[in-house]
């Protein structure tokens, strides 16, 4: 462990007197507006410092919402491209990219004034520029207005999140872009390659899809969305088997080169074509990579992991015990809603409370058509560590909502100890899954047993639906499946 | 030399005994069987002796801490040829302080790996059967919820077992009990604070439950029993010359057996579903001990196996073994039925309350001479009172009364005893 200077000569040598606080907290994305805010609310003065000009960070302004607002837009498309079966055939639809573009714009900055507001309400300092650590309570900023200032804190939560990753060998053109620039949506393009077939890119691959774009999907490893439960995502790959043009598994992106006419890729591994393909546009969405090694931790005294990764404890402190770290820059997953709890936990926890980061779940969900959402345990990550768990399956077919919607390629998988029949994990594929999954969520923290969700009455006819009926298949007394379909104790 | 790890015997059925003694600290040397630790069972205090002779090379319980069988309490360092060396000997190196005393401040310097740096106490709860909400309170509370019993569904652990665990006290069933508000009695006069005895701590809330939970009838009859005191008294004095005394006691152990077997809902007990009877085919049974300590109930077992003799002879060791205050958890454990004899002291009649679980104890006070009337005139006759106290959910008025005259029936004519 380095030592840690704690003479700073340069502190003296300040123009402007530095702000005094109880808490700073560094970065104004979910997790660090959520434990700025909560740290003000539990009295203490705090400030909040951020390189953009709006709150909301990544996923505000980059990220989660824009690609939600497009994502609705391209459902709607396919929705009433569908119609068609069913006697209803709409005009072929205009796209005006710019009024698409205006209205996204519209939903974010509608969102980050909304935050301001909420900053200002509650006399949290937001200050403008990048904040770098100098020593064990202070951070340098330059400030975006030109020029550097100085914050004083007893306490530090470090947000500062995470960036794509760039793939070096590519070169620098406009029609290279991250989910970033992909979001922007400077084009339809005709012909795109996304690479990387996690979550980001087949969410940007499903816009895109929608506005007509003909998509490869190129990806490292044997299968697409790391982390989700297989069947799950076989599920989703069989409804979408026309909507993209090539997904090569097991291939690499070896080279591109940037022509007039198109960036031509070149690949390698089991599906790759056998020359350089033209596109028009070229995602990449490889992953995010922390900014741990960007924040001059060292001269706080934190230590930073090899890959940027800032090691915390269950109260979100890192090896200084008064500078904590929140969100993607402490590990993955790298999710909002995971940053926003650990945001609390962290300012609780700076404020003197008794608390501790003990969630048992945090769900993931690809916003992709269908939707796919999981939380808790897998029944992959079980298998491989050889843990005895029990599971139940309810297909879409069998349910009345997803038929009359015309969508029942979905199912919903609860997993239960094998033991006492708690809901461990479970993961849902088919529209509004991300919507659905919350109902497991809530189970596996209560340590609700499959009883438990079978004897909850559930409306009908919804898709909500298909979880207590997973519920009743595990006991056996479903009635909406045949009985063979039944497994437990009450089996008929 | 080698470590050995100290580990709680088999202390019966008992589970999370708290630590009230630790007699031993790190560097002692012990001898084999040298008491250790003393744990507090439900009535009684039990030692937990060394295993071997060594030297106490670390303590890993403390006053308050509660154990269970296999739960390690302390580390002895053995030396082979400390098994023969007197106790002070002292030629061994020292041995490291124990942990605790080794913690220091953390520094700057130390906490490198914050995966491992300490969490509040309580904190890490595992796979504890508790909502979100309940941990939370748990954190602030600073309630360790591995060690809070839930009394939730599936033992789910609520806000109520949370908050209970901070006032220490145990769930209890039913209404809120009014407590008897606190006086300042110095304003009256002098007073003293005399603490109660270990004992009289522990048997209390075992009383108090009994006579909440048990609705109570107590059933009065006597016996006339001045045959069975002269066969008494020629059995005594032969008994006298070889060291044990026959009591009244023996007889009414005996003939209790008798009249449970005929009577077997008075050797039973009330299922938790309340709607059915667990019957005993055995017959334990237990007897009221006054110690100095306060009031203990050792149980004789398999009664009805048993001689006058040999019940005679048994229940002198063990009155002579709680008076001495060596109660093991299985002398107090397995009763089917009690009895309370004051019959020593005097009193006419009293109350006694039911063991629970048991649904019956007989009370007997001193016995009386009294004039009988044998259909042609008084005679003076030796008359025993009885108080048989019962679970009226078990045990009907009627039964009782045939129950306890059934019992007087055999004491008058103790020849029953043997058919």
């Amino acid at each position: 462990m380095a030592v840690v200077d704690v003479c700073v000569p340069e502190i003296g040598d300040l123009q402007n007197e530095p702000i005094t606080c109880d808490v700073v907290v560094l970065g104004a994305g979910p997790g660090g507006y959520s434990a700025a805010f909560r740290a003000a609310d539990l009295g203490l003065k705090t400030v909040l410092i951020e390189r953009n000009p709006v709150l909301g960070g990544v996923c505000l302004n980059v990220g989660c919402i824009p690609s939600k607002a497009l994502l609705h837009v391209a459902a709607v498309m396919e929705d009433a491209r569908h119609l068609g079966k069913h006697g209803i055939t709409f005009a072929k639809p205009k796209i005006d990219l710019s009024a698409l573009r205006a209205h996204k714009d519209a939903i974010v900055a509608k969102l980050t004034s909304g935050l301001s507001a909420m900053a200002k309400a509650r006399k949290v300092q937001v200050v403008q520029g990048t904040g770098t650590f100098r020593d064990p309570h202070h951070i340098e900023i330059a400030l975006a207005s030109g020029g550097t200032s100085f914050v004083k804190f007893e306490k530090a939560i470090i947000a500062a999140g995470s960036e794509a990753i760039r793939l070096p060998f590519l070169p620098v053109d406009a029609r290279i872009v991250d989910s970033t620039g992909a979001l922007a949506l400077p084009q339809v393009p005709e012909r795109m390659l996304v690479i990387g077939g996690g979550i980001i890119g087949l969410e940007m691959a499903t816009v895109y899809a929608a506005l007509g774009t003909r998509i490869d999907v190129v990806e490292m490893l044997d299968g697409l969305m790391a982390g989700a439960d297989r069947d799950l995502v076989r599920a989703w790959q069989k409804h979408n088997a026309s909507r993209f043009n090539r997904i090569m598994l097991k291939t690499k992106t070896t080279a591109a080169e940037a022509r007039t006419d198109a960036i031509y890729v070149h690949f390698e591994g089991e599906a790759a074509p056998s020359s350089a393909e033209p596109y028009d546009m070229v995602l990449v969405a490889v992953g995010r990579a922390p900014n741990g090694a960007r924040i001059g931790a060292e001269k706080a005294g934190i230590t930073v992991g090899d890959h940027g990764f800032i090691a915390v404890d269950r109260q979100m402190r890192t090896s200084v015990p008064h500078i904590f770290a929140i969100g993607d820059i402490v590990g993955q997953p790298m999710l909002a809603h995971k940053a926003v709890h650990e945001g609390h936990v962290a300012a609780e926890a700076a404020a003197g409370k008794k608390t501790v980061f003990d969630a048992r779940q945090i769900p993931s969900v690809a916003y992709t058509d269908p939707e796919i959402a999981w939380t808790g345990r897998t029944e992959d990550e079980m298998k491989k560590e050889g843990r005895r768990f029990a599971k139940a399956v309810f297909p879409w077919v069998a349910s009345g909502r997803a038929i009359s919607m015309g969508r029942d390629e979905g199912f919903t998988k609860l997993l239960f100890d094998a033991e006492t029949h708690q809901v461990i994990g479970g993961g849902i594929v088919g529209k509004h899954a991300g919507d659905l999954v919350s109902e497991i969520a809530l189970a596996i923290e209560m340590g609700s047993d499959a009883t438990d969700i079978g004897k909850t009455i559930h409306p009908h006819p919804t898709l909500s639906e298909t979880i207590g009926m997973a519920g009743e298949v595990f006991e056996g007394v479903c009635t909406d499946l045949p009985p063979s379909a039944n497994l437990g104790p009450h089996r008929p | 030399m080698s470590l050995i790890e100290v580990k709680v015997p088999d202390i019966g059925d008992y589970k999370n005994v708290p630590v009230i003694e630790v007699h031993v600290k790190p560097g002692d040397a012990v001898r084999r069987d040298d008491p250790l630790i003393t744990l507090e069972s439900d009535k009684a205090a039990m030692e937990v002796p060394a295993p071997e002779a060594g030297k106490v090379a670390e303590v890993l319980v403390k006053v308050g801490d509660t154990v269970s069988e296999g739960s390690a309490i302390l580390k002895i360092a053995s030396a082979p040829d400390a098994l023969t060396a007197p106790p002070a000997e002292t030629t061994e190196a020292p041995f490291a302080p124990a942990p605790s005393a080794a913690i220091s401040a953390p520094s700057l310097e130390t906490r490198t790996n914050p995966a491992h740096f300490p969490l509040p106490a309580g904190m890490d709860v595992g796979n504890v059967h508790a909502s979100p909400a309940v941990r939370r309170l748990a954190r602030e509370l600073d309630i360790d919820l591995t060690r809070v019993a839930g009394t939730g569904e599936k033992g789910r652990i609520t806000k109520d077992d949370v908050r209970r665990a901070l006032v220490g006290s145990a769930p209890q069933g039913g209404a809120g009990i009014p407590e008897i508000p606190a006086q300042d009695f110095a304003k009256f006069g002098a007073t003293e604070i005399r603490p109660l005895s270990r004992l009289k701590r522990l048997s209390g809330p075992h009383l108090h439950r009994a006579w909440l939970n048990v609705p109570h009838v107590t059933h009065m009859d006597e016996a006339d029993i001045s045959d069975l005191e002269s066969y008494r008294r020629t059995l005594d004095a032969a008994a006298k010359e070889k060291g044990y005394r026959v009591t009244l006691l023996a007889f009414l152990m005996k003939a209790s057996v008798v009249a449970l077997k005929e009577h077997p809902e008075f050797n039973a007990s009330l299922a938790p579903d309340k709607e059915n009877l667990i019957l005993k085919r055995y017959y334990n049974i237990g007897f009221a001990v006054d110690t100095p300590d306060g009031l203990v109930v050792p149980v004789i077992r398999d009664v009805d196996r048993k001689g006058i003799i040999e019940l005679s002879q048994e229940l002198g060791a063990v009155s002579e073994k709680m008076r001495a205050g060596r109660i093991a958890p299985a002398d107090i454990q397995g009763g089917t039925f009690s009895i309370s004899s004051l019959g020593g002291i005097g009193g006419t009649s009293f109350t006694p309350i039911v063991n629970a679980p048991e649904v019956a104890i007989l009370g007997v006070v001193k016995s009386v001479t009294k004039p009988k009337w044998d259909g042609a005139a008084f005679q003076p006759r030796l008359m025993l009172p009885l108080c048989l106290s019962y679970d009226h959910r078990v045990i009907d008025g009627a039964l009782a009364a045939r129950f306890t005259r059934r019992l007087a029936d055999i004491v008058e004519d103790v020849r029953q005893l043997v058919l």
